[in-house]
């Protein structure tokens, strides 16, 4: 277990690199020039234009520009902010480091717990008129745009009703909403998901047998049936995390909370390409860390999974 | 998974720390946004818009503007022009504190000139005000770190001298900061520490969230009623208006269209808001070397007629704007309040392209208007008006911001529609700066040997009547040969809780907030 962890550890520097090369190629390729940007629009003095230009390296070939880039990240410096004047791109991000993950885990817990929660009460009621009330609500929670949602419930929870921040972060009021409106998508998926999973799993064989055994029907759903409706799922949530990572983009801008999905809207639009591409670095590490984490949650779920060999 | 959780716990432990914090600071607090990040928040590097509306609280120069507009003197209590206009002696305010405690004196003034042109110190806009100082080019270039043109004679006695004359030397905005900062706090003091002696200091800066200044209570102008200034940083100025409603910001300035349409139309705002035109001019650029029948002054005057200012102003901009006829703007020192408006006649419009050998647009080559994505509603009403109206066959093309930019000071853009701002408190900057040949900002690249000396000579007229009454000659030299058309002047728009008084909109944006008050039973 633990060679095969070390194992997929190793296996991230690749894909960390290839980020690095695909982000700093697909940059090129983006109009405008961060030097102009940081003029500003009333300044174009060409003498100045070409000092920072020499001050930032971007005078130089793209392939030494490149070299240099990832010596420095080699040494932990991810060089200077094209937007922020003589500031570190460290210092830049350091302070909206954890928002984003927080954000995103915080959905993906509640996401999960109702989502499951509910996908069971709609399998375990398949066809009454419950059922249907759950899956439309569930139709629905997919199909609303996280942006759209999210007009309506600061419309309603803070103009209207007053209780609720409409936007910032600092305080745990101004964290209900952003997660909220983030949770709701995967948690329907997740729902919708569980009661499929749910239905196959109550017509297998060992729940017949669960229950011929005499167990109360509460120990046969929820320790046997929804105990094998969480390896598919399990599968399914490393996506779930790679939605809600992006979906912090929007919800971040909208209910304006200083995280790393808005950071990276501001430093695209800004040219700011230090930032930006430190972003998509830290994005790539926290999406292949929760992929590793789930593959090594599959051997506590299903003991037949054991990943690394040796065991059996 | 228990690292995690831990993470969320320390999260949420550090938020009611805040909250606490928040608190415990007192309600006299004035909330305002801001649209940005600044990006900088020192008067070395400044040079952008959302900086400049926090860095003004916090810094100041020889004079300041009124809540008229009017040019006030601030740190600079008086002055005197040198008998051969290449020159001035101020006389500083005594008595004044910088937030440190220090006094502001002629050696800090001396030592912002020398910090803001020295290369290594990436200077930014403020640096170009110095340009016309003896020696600002050496060292500028690296060959000299002392300014040979400023001499301090006593601790409030300043004389600048410059190469050539330099008459609205007073007036730029060119903020002093306090030289003994860096000794005391390092090269990177300015997240660290604050260096002016403005009505609030720089207190924080959470990047993302906001700009914290607090009251300097030893402010030569009196100390500030309220504890501070928040600049809360909202990108979006629908959510800036949904804080406003409910409560979490005091004054909120609304920057885009569609927002201040609608809350122009919104009775809830009627008795709130501030109105006022902003301080930036707006025209069509022609470029004759790119376009050949702009070269005929018919086709130009067609163009310029065509357009309905009127119905832009009430369609376009939902009356979040007005007509402009020339190219200085009301509030803005020089202006012309009685430039007779230019008509709307597509009639005489269709007659002239006629006469011009286009009639219906016969025999025009194809002319692209380019455009940002944020401006092209305005791009595309003139593209229909001028193909449904003349037959030019006009197409519109967005560009990317940074592009556009570089492609109009590079003089690429044959047809355009774009704005420029003031940067100090005279008009001369709008006919300087935009039509003034040899400047690299002459975006379409008018010409016009009478209206360039014009511009030499009002830079060497101390007199101001008498230089204003240069800019307007220049100004119909400009409108008489239709070297542009005036489109028109964006209106600022602000909406303030009834609770709060003594904030100021002028054409530069907001004052700073030092006769602030709120009312907290309100």
């Amino acid at each position: 277990m633990l060679a095969y962890a070390a194992r997929r550890i190793l296996g991230l520097i690749p894909v960390l690199f290839a980020a690095v090369v695909l982000c700093f190629i697909a940059i090129q390729f983006v109009p405008g020039d961060p030097i102009m940007v940081l003029l500003s629009d009333q300044s174009g003095d060409p003498v100045l234009e070409a000092r920072l230009r020499a001050d930032y390296g971007l005078d130089r070939p793209l392939p030494v520009q490149f070299g240099s880039y990832i010596a420095g990240i080699l040494q932990g410096d991810f060089g200077l902010s094209f937007r922020f004047a003589n500031l570190p791109v460290s210092q830049v991000i350091g302070t909206s480091l954890a928002i984003s993950p927080i954000l995103a885990l915080t959905a993906l817990a509640i996401a999960l717990a109702l989502g499951l929660l509910l996908g069971t009460f709609a399998a375990l009621r398949r066809n009454t008129a419950a059922d249907t009330a759950v899956i439309v609500v569930l139709v629905a929670g997919i199909s609303i745009p996280n942006f759209a949602m999210a007009a309506f419930l600061v419309y309603l929870f803070a103009i209207k009703l007053g209780v609720l921040p409409v936007a910032g972060w600092g305080d745990p009021s101004q964290l209900i909403l952003p997660v909220v409106v983030l949770a709701i998508p995967p948690m329907a998926y997740i729902a919708r998901l569980t009661r499929t999973y749910m239905l196959e799993v109550l017509q297998q064989d060992y729940i017949r047998t669960a229950r011929a055994k005499g167990l109360r029907e509460r120990i046969v759903i929820w320790r046997h049936a929804l105990r094998n409706t969480l390896v598919p799922l399990l599968t399914t949530v490393g996506i779930i995390f790679g939605g809600l990572l992006s979906g912090t983009f929007v919800v971040e801008t909208i209910f304006n909370i200083p995280g790393l999905g808005r950071l990276a809207i501001d430093s695209i639009f800004a040219r700011d390409y230090p930032v930006t591409m430190a972003i998509v670095l830290l994005f790539t590490l926290f999406y292949a860390s929760i992929n590793l984490l789930i593959d090594l949650l599959y051997g506590l779920i299903d003991p037949r999974i054991r990943l690394g060999g040796g065991n059996r | 998974m228990p690292d995690q959780r831990r993470g969320l716990w320390t999260a949420s432990a550090l938020a009611v720390a805040l909250v606490t914090a928040s608190v415990g600071a007192g309600a006299e607090t004035l909330r305002t946004n801001i649209l940005a990040d600044p990006a900088m928040v020192d008067p070395i590097t400044f040079s952008e818009l959302v900086a400049g509306d926090i860095l003004g609280n916090v810094y100041e120069g020889f004079t300041a503007i009124d809540e008229n507009g009017d040019v006030v003197p601030a740190l600079a209590e008086t002055w005197e022009a040198h008998d051969d206009n290449l020159g001035f002696t101020f006389h500083l305010r005594e008595g004044v504190k910088f937030h440190s405690g220090r006094d502001f004196t002629a050696n800090d003034v001396k030592y912002t000139f020398e910090q803001l042109l020295l290369p290594g110190n990436k200077a930014g806009i403020n640096a170009e005000y110095l340009e016309s100082i003896v020696g600002a080019d050496k060292v500028k270039a690296g060959s000299a770190t002392e300014l040979e043109g400023v001499k301090v004679i006593d601790d409030h006695t300043l004389e600048v001298r410059f190469v050539k004359p330099d008459v609205l030397f007073p007036i730029y905005s060119i903020w002093f900061m306090d030289s003994g900062i860096a000794g005391e706090h390092g090269a990177d003091w300015a997240t660290k520490a604050s260096a002016g002696t403005g009505p609030f200091a720089f207190e924080a800066w959470n990047r993302g969230q906001d700009v914290k200044l607090r009251a300097h209570p030893d402010y030569w102008g009196g100390a500030p009623e309220i504890d501070g200034v928040d600049f809360l940083i909202v990108p979006s100025d629908d959510t800036a208006i949904s804080m406003f409603e409910a409560g979490e910001l005091d004054v909120v300035y609304v920057s885009s269209v569609p927002e201040g349409r609608r809350i122009l139309k919104d009775p809830q705002f009627a008795d709130l808001l501030l109105k006022v035109p902003a301080a930036q001019i707006q025209y069509l650029g022609m470029n004759q070397n790119l376009y050949e029948p702009f070269k005929d002054p018919k086709v130009r005057e067609a163009i310029c007629i065509t357009m309905d200012r009127d119905g832009m102003v009430s369609g376009l901009y939902g009356g979040a704007a007005f007509p402009l006829y020339g190219q200085m703007t009301p509030g803005v020192a020089g202006y012309n309040p009685d430039l007779p408006a230019i008509p709307h006649d597509p009639e005489r419009a269709k007659a002239l392209m006629a006469e011009a050998g286009y009639p219906n647009g016969e025999g025009l080559p194809p002319l692209k208007i380019a455009t940002t994505a944020p401006n092209k509603d305005t791009a595309a009403y003139f593209a229909s008006t001028y193909k449904t109206v003349l037959g030019i066959p006009v197409e519109v093309e967005t560009v990317e911001r940074a592009t556009h930019i570089k492609a109009m000071n590079a003089g690429e853009v044959p047809f355009f529609h774009w704005g420029w701002s003031a940067g100090y408190p005279d008009a001369l900057y709008f006919l300087s700066q935009v039509w003034y040949g040899p400047s690299v900002y002459n975006r379409s690249r008018w010409q016009n040997d009478e209206f360039d000396a014009l511009i030499e000579q009002s830079q060497a007229v101390p007199d101001s009547a008498e230089r204003y009454a240069l800019y307007q000659q220049a100004e119909h030299v400009l409108l008489d040969d239709w070297g542009t058309c005036p489109t028109t002047v964006r209106m600022q728009i602000a909406a303030v809780r009834p609770n709060v008084e003594g904030v100021h909109l002028t054409p530069f944006r907001f004052l700073p907030f030092q006769d602030v008050k709120i009312d907290e039973a309100g």
